[in-house]
Formats: structure tokens, C-alpha cells, sequence
């Protein structure tokens, strides 16, 4: 029960700290003050001074009054809980990860990508990414994995370097040279 | 009147242009395959499409995006009704008497009150975008910084109160995006805020970036998180749509007009939006149609009812954000974005300077009506097939769609970085229940919102209460409040009915 609410107090507890933390670092901002003028801090001060208003309030609200998850009614709830029948919505986000490792494979695959892209180039980074996306994602059809992963790594050189102009990246050493041969393939000069 | 009526004819006609027809017809198919997949979500989808806008006019970027909002409003019925798969939040009244009907041996019939449905709405809803937003945008003429201030924090709270979830999860998030507008160097004094000497804050958050991680990145994470489960649908059987007679519409009459009205209503308000519309329009008829008995048995009201509103809400959005440049909806603000990316400010001057392209676009919201309920005739089988597209491989594609797109605002890496951190974001604001509509309305707004704040007290003393004695700022103050206090009194009274139910159950038992 106690861990209940402090687990559903972590996340405002976390913001009221960085607010804290930022409303601190709003005082240090240097700049020349005009006389009888505010400053640039006002303005992010009083965000924060609301934030942190309202995570008091939440973090309060949960440990003293609320006794259950809390079950937060707005419009819409209100109307869906009076409709004859139960929403039958798709799986929300909201619900907790069913598969936290297959979440975080995701994340990390997405910073690989990133880093990966000065390196590997656009192509090369891109059908890599979508291929181990799709795996990680469940998804076991090899032949449907390469076809897709390729073709739709080529699609999108092609329409965001020829039709969009849009210069992505090439890559370095022996992936660059990957890379022109890809653009010489597409007509891409 | 007839400037009106003649600024729309020359509307239509430069909408014949190859690159304003092609980006009607674009935003329409888009438009419906996005609300049609469950695993993407309008807003997203508009998201998804900006990057494609950079290279176009500012006209067939407006007129691609909003084709896709209003054919967004419709797609998702087919879902909802023929497998019980709502494709966008504001399709879940559809399956209560939709999805019924068609239960019920039905589902041509309930495809044809849907497409009459979204014709009515579309038409309502482009007639009121082009009456309301002229003496919206004279009325707007008046404003001084204060009223924008106002005006401004008005749309705030409206995404706060009216979003769905909790009002204390709304202002933590619109706070956030708030905070993230003054990353950088402030326009004022050029003092560095928040940016502690990393060079790609410095420069300021590009909400195109937040927009594009929290909504299309963190939606894939959580949908990863959850093993992409949607449960594979049965598209084979015979999808037709039989459109009602005219005597049945008849009767229809004052359930038309009552969903037409909220639905308009909806949309001005800043923050409601379609879902909230669909829901209230479906919530009347249960509290107030001729057959309220029968709601949820599949009666054509519980159909036409949440499906008029959604679809009408649009032009209403359209009318604060071309006449006061504030957007009440993610899509709008979207829709925001990309007239900033062309470099035009939508406000009250826009109809004088931009009269060619305001009308244009609203002529393009007559045609994608006709548009889209032309597409959901005839082309609705071939539509419903991309739900046997693995969820696995259509999000690796949007995941990529929103680096790319990210990518191809500046042509930076550091904006890809960008897009990781609020993917990752936009999933915890989803697992903690935190939505990301006012975080994105704030980044957006934040900035316009801090001007006239500081443009105000610099020219009226420091007086915070000229807010409040000004009568336009001080009427929109007093609605800040009332739009404050509705879900909170609605909160106390759901939870003291939840009270007073417990305790007849427990005098019972």
C-alpha cells in the first residue's frame, strides 16, 4: 500500500525537484536590467512556480487522500462511463509495458541509429534499422524483413535527395562509397 | 456578403491549380489510411506529413494538411464499425451503436449513416469556418497585447480543461512545454536560459522536433512496449455502403442540428477538439434524444450524432487559428506550424494580406468534404486492407518517417538527438498518463504567449491587473476560470455520485 504511493508519486516528486533545480538557475540568468522593467526570469519563474504548485498538490492529494490508483474524470470519461456500453479502444500506451526489454532494445537500437548515420550513411543506417526494428518488433519474415527494409531504404534516398532536395548523409571511408553507388543507382547526381 | 461569396469562387478556382488539386487528393488518401490504422493517430499522421511541406507553396501545404485533418475524422469509422477497432480515439461512440448495427446483420447501412454523417458535418463545418472567421478576425482587429495575452492563455487552459485524463497531469505537461519555449537566448535581453552551455540549446527547442518525438517516436516506443499487439482483423468479407432514404434522415432532423451545433462549438473552443465533441454529441442523445431508450441497440442516432460532431469541430479549429494564429487542437497546431515554417503568421491580418490562400484553403475544406465521402464510397474495401500490414513493419517506417522528417528541417543530426529524447518523453507522458496535446500547444504557444505577457507590463506599469479591467481581456479571464472550474465541478459530482452508489450498495448488501 505504502509502495503504491510512493511509486505513484515518483514522477511529481521528480519534476518538483528539477523545477526546483531550474527556478534556482532562473535566478543566475546574466543579463542588463532595464529599470522598472521585468526581467527575462519572471516569465520561467512563474511556470515553475506553478509547476511546482501543482506537483505539491498532486504528491499531497495521492499520499493523504487518495486510497486507490487514482481515477482522474474529465469529459470524456465522464460520458464514456454513462454510454450503454464499455469502450472496447485499442491497447492504450498508457497501459504498462508488457515487454520492458523488447522497449528498451527499441530505444537503444533508435541511439545506434542515430550514431550510426554520420558513419554508415543514410542508406546503409536506415535498411539496418528498419530490418533489426522489425525483429526486435516480433516480426519473423525474413524475406519480408530484407524486401521491405531495402526497397524502403532506397524510397526514401530517392524521394528525399531527388524530389524533396533534401542532402542526408553519406557516411564515411568505404560507406560513402556505398552511398554514391546508391545515388549513381538512382540517378541522383 | 458577396466579397465573401466572391473570394471563395476565386477559392475554387485557383484550387484547380495541379499543385493545390494533387495535395487535396494526397491529404485525403493520407488522411484516411492514417485515421484507418490503429496504430497511428490523426495528429500524428499530420506530424508526419510537415516534412513533405517544406519543399511546397504554403497553399498546398495548408490545403495537404487539412485534407488530411477533416478525411482524418472519417476514416476511422470504418474501423470502429466493420471490426470493432476504433482507428482514432474520437471513433469509440461509433462502436456502441455503429459497430452494433452492424452486429445486427447490418453494416452497409451503418457505413451509409456514417458517410451522410461526415458529408453533413463537412458541410457545416466548411460553411461556419467561412462565416465565423472574417468577424472573428475584424473582432480581433481590436486586440492589444493584454487581450492576445488573454486570448492566448485562453487556448492554454482550454487544451488543460477540456483534454481527456487528469486537469493536475494537463497543467504539469503544459508547463513543461512552457518551459521548453524559453530554452535559449531570450528575444528580450538576449540572456542564455536554461541552455547551461550546450550549444544545441542555445539555439532554442525546435517544437517541430517535440511535436515529432513525443507523438510519432513515443507512440511507437509505447506500442513496442506493449509488443505491437493489435490482434489481426477478418477483411474479407463484403464491404458496401447503402446510403439511408431521405424520409429516414428526416426524422433525424433534431439530432442533426443538436451535433452540428456542439460540434461547431467544440471546435472554437480551444482544447476540445473532436474527440471531446463526439463524446458530448453521443452524451446528448443519450440524455436527451427522442430515442434515448434505445442508445447502444444500433439506432442510427448513436451513428450520426458522435460522427456530425467530430467531422464539424474542424472548421470550427480553423477559424481561432487563421483569425488569432492560436491553435485548440494538436492537428491545428500542427497545421500552425507549417504556415511558420513558409514564414506566415496567421492572425487577424492575414485576411487582408493572404485573402487569396485563406479562401483557397477554404475552398479546399468543400472539395475534401465531397472528397473524402467519395473515397469512403468507392474505395473504402482497398483502404481497410493496409490493417493487414504488420504493426511491427508500418511503425519502423513511422519511426523512421519522423527522423527523416526532423532531419529535414535543418539538415542536423542534433535534431535527430532531439527527436530520441522526446520520443522517449512523449512515452513516459503516455505510461504516467500525462497528455502531450497542451506540452506541444505550449512549446508552440509559449513564446507568443511571453511577448505579450512582457509587452503588456512594459506598457501598462507593471499593472498585472490590466488583464483583468480591460473589458475584452477581462471577459476572457473570467472564461479562463469558468473553463478551470467545469471539470472540477463535473469531477465532484462524478465522484459523489460514485460515493452515493457505494453507499446504496452497501445498504443493500
Amino acid at each position: 500500500m505504502v509502495t503504491d504511493r510512493l511509486k505513484a508519486i515518483v514522477p511529481y516528486a521528480a519534476l518538483l525537484a528539477g523545477a526546483a533545480f531550474l527556478y534556482h538557475e532562473a535566478g543566475r540568468f546574466a543579463y542588463a536590467a532595464k529599470p522598472g522593467e521585468l526581467g527575462p526570469d519572471v516569465w520561467p519563474k512563474a511556470i515553475l512556480l506553478l509547476l511546482i504548485a501543482v506537483c505539491a498538490y498532486e504528491i499531497g492529494r495521492r499520499m493523504l487522500f487518495v486510497r486507490r490508483a487514482p481515477k482522474c474524470v474529465a469529459a470524456t470519461e465522464t460520458l464514456a462511463a454513462d454510454a450503454a456500453e464499455p469502450v472496447a479502444a485499442p491497447p492504450s500506451a498508457g497501459d504498462a509495458a508488457r515487454h520492458p526489454y523488447r522497449l528498451l532494445a527499441g530505444i537503444a537500437l533508435t541511439v545506434l541509429y542515430v550514431l550510426a548515420l554520420d558513419v554508415l550513411g543514410f542508406f546503409l543506417a536506415t535498411a539496418l534499422y528498419l530490418a533489426l526494428f522489425m525483429v526486435v518488433g516480433r516480426y519473423r519474415r525474413a524475406g519480408v524483413i530484407v524486401a521491405t527494409s531495402v526497397v524502403g531504404s532506397l524510397a526514401f534516398v530517392f524521394v528525399f535527395m531527388k524530389v524533396v532536395y533534401v542532402s542526408l548523409p553519406l557516411g564515411t571511408g568505404p560507406f560513402q562509397a556505398v552511398s554514391l553507388w546508391i545515388l549513381s543507382l538512382l540517378g541522383i547526381h | 456578403m458577396f466579397d465573401v461569396v466572391h473570394q471563395l469562387a476565386l477559392g475554387f478556382h485557383h484550387l484547380l491549380s495541379v499543385d493545390n488539386a494533387a495535395a487535396l487528393i494526397v491529404g485525403l488518401i493520407v488522411g484516411m489510411l492514417v485515421a484507418v490504422l490503429p496504430g497511428l493517430t490523426l495528429v500524428m499522421g499530420v506530424v508526419l506529413a510537415l516534412p513533405f511541406t517544406y519543399g511546397m507553396g504554403i497553399t498546398p501545404s495548408i490545403v495537404l494538411l487539412t485534407a488530411m485533418y477533416l478525411s482524418g475524422t472519417y476514416g476511422g469509422a470504418f474501423t470502429s464499425i466493420l471490426f470493432r477497432i476504433p482507428g482514432e480515439p474520437l471513433d469509440v461512440p461509433l462502436l456502441w451503436d455503429g459497430y452494433t448495427m452492424a452486429r445486427n446483420g447490418r453494416p452497409a447501412q451503418a457505413l451509409g449513416w456514417t458517410l451522410l454523417a461526415a458529408l453533413w458535418g463537412g458541410l457545416i463545418t466548411a460553411v461556419s469556418a467561412v462565416a465565423l472567421a472574417v468577424p472573428f478576425a475584424k473582432f480581433a482587429l481590436r486586440f492589444d497585447a493584454p487581450e492576445y495575452f488573454a486570448i492566448v492563455l485562453f487556448g492554454l487552459t482550454g487544451a488543460v480543461a477540456l483534454g481527456s485524463g487528469s486537469v493536475t497531469n494537463a497543467l504539469v505537461s503544459l508547463c513543461i512545454g512552457l518551459l521548453l519555449a524559453t530554452v535559449g537566448v531570450d528575444p528580450t535581453y538576449g540572456a542564455d536560459r536554461f541552455s547551461f552551455g550546450v550549444p544545441i540549446l542555445t539555439d532554442g527547442i525546435e517544437y517541430l522536433t517535440v511535436m515529432v518525438g513525443a507523438y510519432g517516436l513515443g507512440e511507437v516506443l509505447a506500442r513496442m512496449g506493449q509488443g505491437f499487439v493489435t490482434a489481426p482483423v477478418d477483411g474479407g468479407g463484403k464491404i458496401e455502403t447503402s446510403l439511408p432514404r431521405w424520409r429516414e434522415t428526416w426524422r433525424l432532423r433534431a439530432t442533426v442540428a443538436r451535433s452540428s451545433v456542439i460540434g461547431v462549438l467544440c471546435g472554437i473552443v480551444p482544447g476540445a477538439g473532436a474527440t471531446v465533441g463526439s463524446f458530448i454529441a453521443y452524451g446528448v442523445e443519450v440524455q436527451h434524444g427522442k430515442r434515448r431508450a434505445q442508445m447502444g441497440s444500433g439506432i442510427p442516432e448513436g451513428i450520426i450524432a458522435p460522427q456530425i460532431a467530430s467531422t464539424a469541430t474542424v472548421g470550427g479549429h480553423m477559424v481561432p487559428l487563421l483569425a488569432l494564429g492560436i491553435p485548440g487542437s494538436g492537428a491545428t497546431a500542427v497545421i500552425l506550424g507549417a504556415f511558420l515554417l513558409h514564414g506566415v503568421q496567421p492572425g487577424p491580418q492575414i485576411f487582408q494580406n493572404e485573402a487569396g490562400m485563406v479562401y483557397t484553403i477554404f475552398a479546399s475544406m468543400f472539395a475534401a468534404v465531397i472528397g473524402m465521402c467519395l473515397l469512403g464510397y468507392f474505395a473504402i474495401k482497398p483502404l481497410v486492407k493496409v490493417l493487414h500490414l504488420p504493426e511491427a513493419v508500418t511503425s519502423a517506417f513511422v519511426a523512421l518517417f519522423c527522423f527523416v522528417g526532423a532531419y529535414s528541417a535543418r539538415n542536423s543530426i542534433t535534431d535527430l538527438w532531439m527527436i530520441v529524447i522526446f520520443g522517449v518523453v512523449g512515452y513516459l507522458f503516455e505510461k504516467y498518463r500525462f497528455p502531450i496535446a497542451p506540452m506541444v500547444l505550449g512549446c508552440i504557444l509559449g513564446p507568443v504567449a511571453e511577448t505579450s505577457f512582457m509587452t503588456s507590463m512594459i506598457a501598462y506599469q507593471n499593472d498585472w491587473t490590466i488583464f483583468f479591467t480591460r473589458p475584452i481581456s477581462g471577459t476572457v479571464m473570467v472564461l479562463i476560470v469558468l473553463a478551470l472550474a467545469v471539470p472540477c465541478v463535473s469531477r465532484l459530482r462524478a465522484n459523489h455520485r460514485a460515493r452515493r452508489a457505494t453507499a446504496v450498495e452497501a445498504g443493500g448488501g
